[in-house]
């Protein structure tokens, strides 16, 4: 009985769409490359089913690898690398949106070796894009020895959920939560909505990473920022009091399941129709929605691939598995 | 109060809004386009053949306004044409301004680029309807009138693509058929090789691209023929037609050009270059569809199974009018069905019964037979219009096809229904 979760596809009318899922009936908003009929989509645009049939049924060119030269590799602290790329003026204006990111790789490593990174800043005008790094595991470590060049492959863009509510707050307050890690791609999201004239109040939290990474990006932002810890009673404290001070239209959270959770569980309690914002946690490793390793479920037990899949955000949260 | 949602602002929206409104209803219209009437943009044809008859009996019955404007904004009357007699051709470019003028002054509330994606439901009955934004609109009583046209997906796979017609889809965004949300699957028309859905009957030209004989001919007379090429001629062609009643052959054999504002012309698409071959058509070009030379918008694809009443069957309170409620072809049909399902939509608010309009009347008459025979798979290949093909001969044969407003005054009365339309109910 009706379509109660509208899932849109964050590469739709793209120049990566029609994809392999398309040719495989695994389209994610159009119905005839699903397999049915008629028309049954929420897609206004451009018809995905005529791009297919233009490309004689086939799937558009998907993103391709590219070598990439490293202008600058500095290190924060115990674990953090700030990795400086040069890239086409293209690409760095693709990945300059809100949610961007990219797969990475030493390039003597094979292809499982692709690790996902959110861009935290991106310049058109000199082909350049800026990623940190916490070293964690197998594909990260991997990265230490990279000098000179690095494989690359993008855009991507679905970092972020409940981006269509981003991108639509204009001239409102904003509260942007950060921490650790992933106050890299909070950068992009910051720049976004003050370019759109919102007042934002940014909460730092520095996390197990620090936060020395990221203060030279914000020279010339003008914006509140508030330092927390927000692992104590007295940090989220303050951290519900800041809430309190102003009407806020959006939350921006970006960190772990749990944050988005007390995060969530605050706007809840506030009564008002607080949009949230939030990084997208899920474990992914082809980007393409084929090998299933983001796949998450809605709390109508929809499956979702949350590589490429925009989702109602609370949805997500609520299946989600919280991380520490 | 009872608050009636349309969604859809076309003829049998904006009908079934203005009935609604009559009846005491507080009416909001959704309409996913910026401007209201929809295909009605690019119609005009009025009056021709058994159309006379319904508009007549459909002003007597209360509805005249929408006829007022189409009437008041025709362009020539009384045109004969191949297979047709006294039709009223409307001015395509004036008419909307003057529609949404109405509404207003009426008290309806029209949403324009407000598409409708979903329903709420609370067990069988519409709690509210969804936009495309998320907002939900709530209503007691929902008419659904979003046509069964388009979108791009079905142009492309039951036709030659997008043909960039005035529904616009990739500006607006897809048609979505709410009843089949409500749980209700859609019934689909046939073309007569089995094939699902039709191509849509006419395009336009633009006038200024004719030659000054045409021009001056056309808005002198309202109607030119010009006869196509031997080697061009495809009687075949007739057969994707939606509009049967122009699925002659003398439609074959000429072109057929009404003055509408545009040139009207009688013929699903036509390719420009062997267009551009008949003598004072050498600089045509197209006006809708854009594309009218490789096709034209498909429809059908998505009919709801309703009663007489107009009432959707499985859906406790949806009502259904115009294309998405039949096989029909015409503005005056979805004025009909629209007029009707909007009055209902009160009554249904109210509990009261529903009104059927008799089969004596030319109006209760298409929508019962097209209901009847929509159930068969011949009748699933059949379209159903005052205006020709085999249900003109019907009220010819059943005698319902009269020009004489007194008569069909007095047979109203005797049915006590003269102005049942004007009734406020709440």
């Amino acid at each position: 009985m009706g379509q109660k979760n509208i899932v849109t596809c964050i590469d739709a009318g793209s120049e990566y769409c029609p994809c392999y899922l398309a040719e495989n009936n695994e389209c994610i908003t159009c119905s005839h490359l699903q397999g049915k009929s008629f028309c049954d989509c929420n897609w206004s645009g451009v018809c995905i089913y005529q791009e297919f049939s233009w490309c004689g049924n086939m799937k558009k060119n998907p993103r391709e690898t590219i070598e990439s030269k490293i202008i600058e590799k500095k290190q924060f602290g115990e674990n953090v690398f700030v990795f400086k790329f040069h890239v086409s003026k293209t690409l760095a204006r693709q990945l300059k949106q809100p949610g961007s990111y990219i797969f990475v790789r030493d390039m003597e490593k094979p292809l499982y070796f692709d690790v996902p990174m959110s861009i935290m800043y991106a310049d058109e005008q000199r082909g350049e894009i800026h990623i940190a790094v916490q070293i964690l595991g197998v594909k990260t470590k991997a990265l230490l020895d990279c000098q000179e060049k690095m494989f690359i492959k993008g855009p991507y863009w679905n970092g972020l959920i409940g981006l269509k509510d981003l991108k639509g707050t204009e001239d409102k307050d904003v509260l942007v939560v950060g921490r650790g890690i992933a106050l890299a791609p909070a950068m992009l999201a910051v720049e976004y909505l003050l370019h759109h004239h919102n007042r934002i109040t940014f909460v730092i939290d520095p996390g197990k990473t620090g936060s020395a990474f990221i203060e030279d990006y914000f020279n010339g932002l003008e914006m509140d920022k508030v330092y927390l810890n927000l692992r104590t009673e007295e940090g989220l404290k303050q951290l519900s009091h800041l809430f309190r001070q102003k009407s806020y239209s959006l939350v921006y959270s970006g960190g772990s399941d749990l944050l988005h959770q007390s995060l969530k569980d605050l706007i809840a309690k506030s009564d008002e129709n607080i949009k949230l914002v939030a990084t997208n946690n899920h474990e992914i490793c082809c980007g393409e929605g084929v090998c299933g390793s983001c796949t998450a479920h809605t709390i109508n037990g929809k499956r979702i691939k949350m590589c490429k899949a925009q989702v109602d955000v609370e949805e997500i949260i609520e299946r989600g598995n919280i991380h520490g | 109060m009872v608050k009636v949602v349309v969604i859809g602002g076309g003829w049998a929206g904006v009908a079934a809004a203005i009935t609604a409104r009559k009846a005491g209803a507080q009416v909001t219209i959704l309409e996913r386009m910026d401007i209201l009437l929809g295909l009605g943009n690019v119609g005009g044809i009025m009056r021709n053949n058994g159309r006379y008859t319904a508009t007549e009996e459909c002003t007597l019955l209360g509805a005249g306004e929408l006829f007022e404007i189409t009437d008041k904004t025709a362009r020539h009357v009384n045109v004969d044409f191949p297979g047709h007699s006294h039709a009223s051709l409307y001015d395509v470019c004036k008419v909307e301004p003057i529609v949404r003028k109405l509404l207003a002054d009426r008290g309806i509330d029209f949403k324009l680029r407000s598409r409708a994606v979903d329903v709420k439901m609370n067990n069988d009955s519409v709690r509210g309807i969804v936009l495309h934004g998320g907002e939900v609109i709530e209503g007691d009583v929902f008419v659904e009138a979003t046509g069964s046209t388009g979108p791009m997906g079905n142009c492309l796979k039951y036709g030659n693509g997008c043909a960039m017609c005035i529904l616009r889809c990739p500006s607006f965004g897809p048609r979505i058929s709410l009843s089949q949300k409500a749980g209700v699957e859609d019934i689909l028309g046939k073309r007569s090789d089995g094939s699902y859905g039709a191509f849509s009957g006419s395009c336009k030209l633009n006038k200024d691209s004719l030659s000054p004989e045409i021009v001056e001919e056309l808005n002198q007379k309202g109607v030119v023929i010009l006869p196509v090429p031997k080697e061009d001629i495809h009687v075949k062609k007739l057969e994707m037609k939606v509009c049967q009643q122009y699925a002659l052959k003398e439609y074959a054999e000429n072109l057929i050009l009404l003055d509408t504002g545009h040139a009207k012309l009688m013929a699903p698409f036509y390719p420009l270059d062997k267009l551009r071959r008949i003598k004072g058509l050498e600089n045509a070009r197209y006006e809708d569809p854009y594309s009218g030379g490789i096709g034209n918008s498909v429809r059908y694809l998505s009919i709801a199974p309703r009663d007489n009443k107009m009432k959707i069957t499985g859906v406790d309170n949806m009502l259904c009018a115009g294309e998405k409620s039949g096989l029909f072809v015409g503005h005056t049909e979805a004025i009909v069905t629209g007029s009707l399902a909007g009055h209902n939509s009160v009554r249904l608010g109210k509990g009261m019964s529903l009104l059927e309009l008799p089969v004596n009347l030319a109006c209760g008459d298409l929508i019962a037979f097209a209901n009847d025979r929509i159930k068969t798979e011949e009748g699933l290949k059949t379209r159903y219009t005052f205006a020709g093909a085999d249900y003109f001969q019907r009220m010819k044969d059943l005698n319902l096809y009269t020009t004489d407003k007194t008569e069909l005054k007095s047979k109203i009365e005797r049915m006590n229904l003269l102005n049942i339309f004007e009734e406020k109910l709440v």
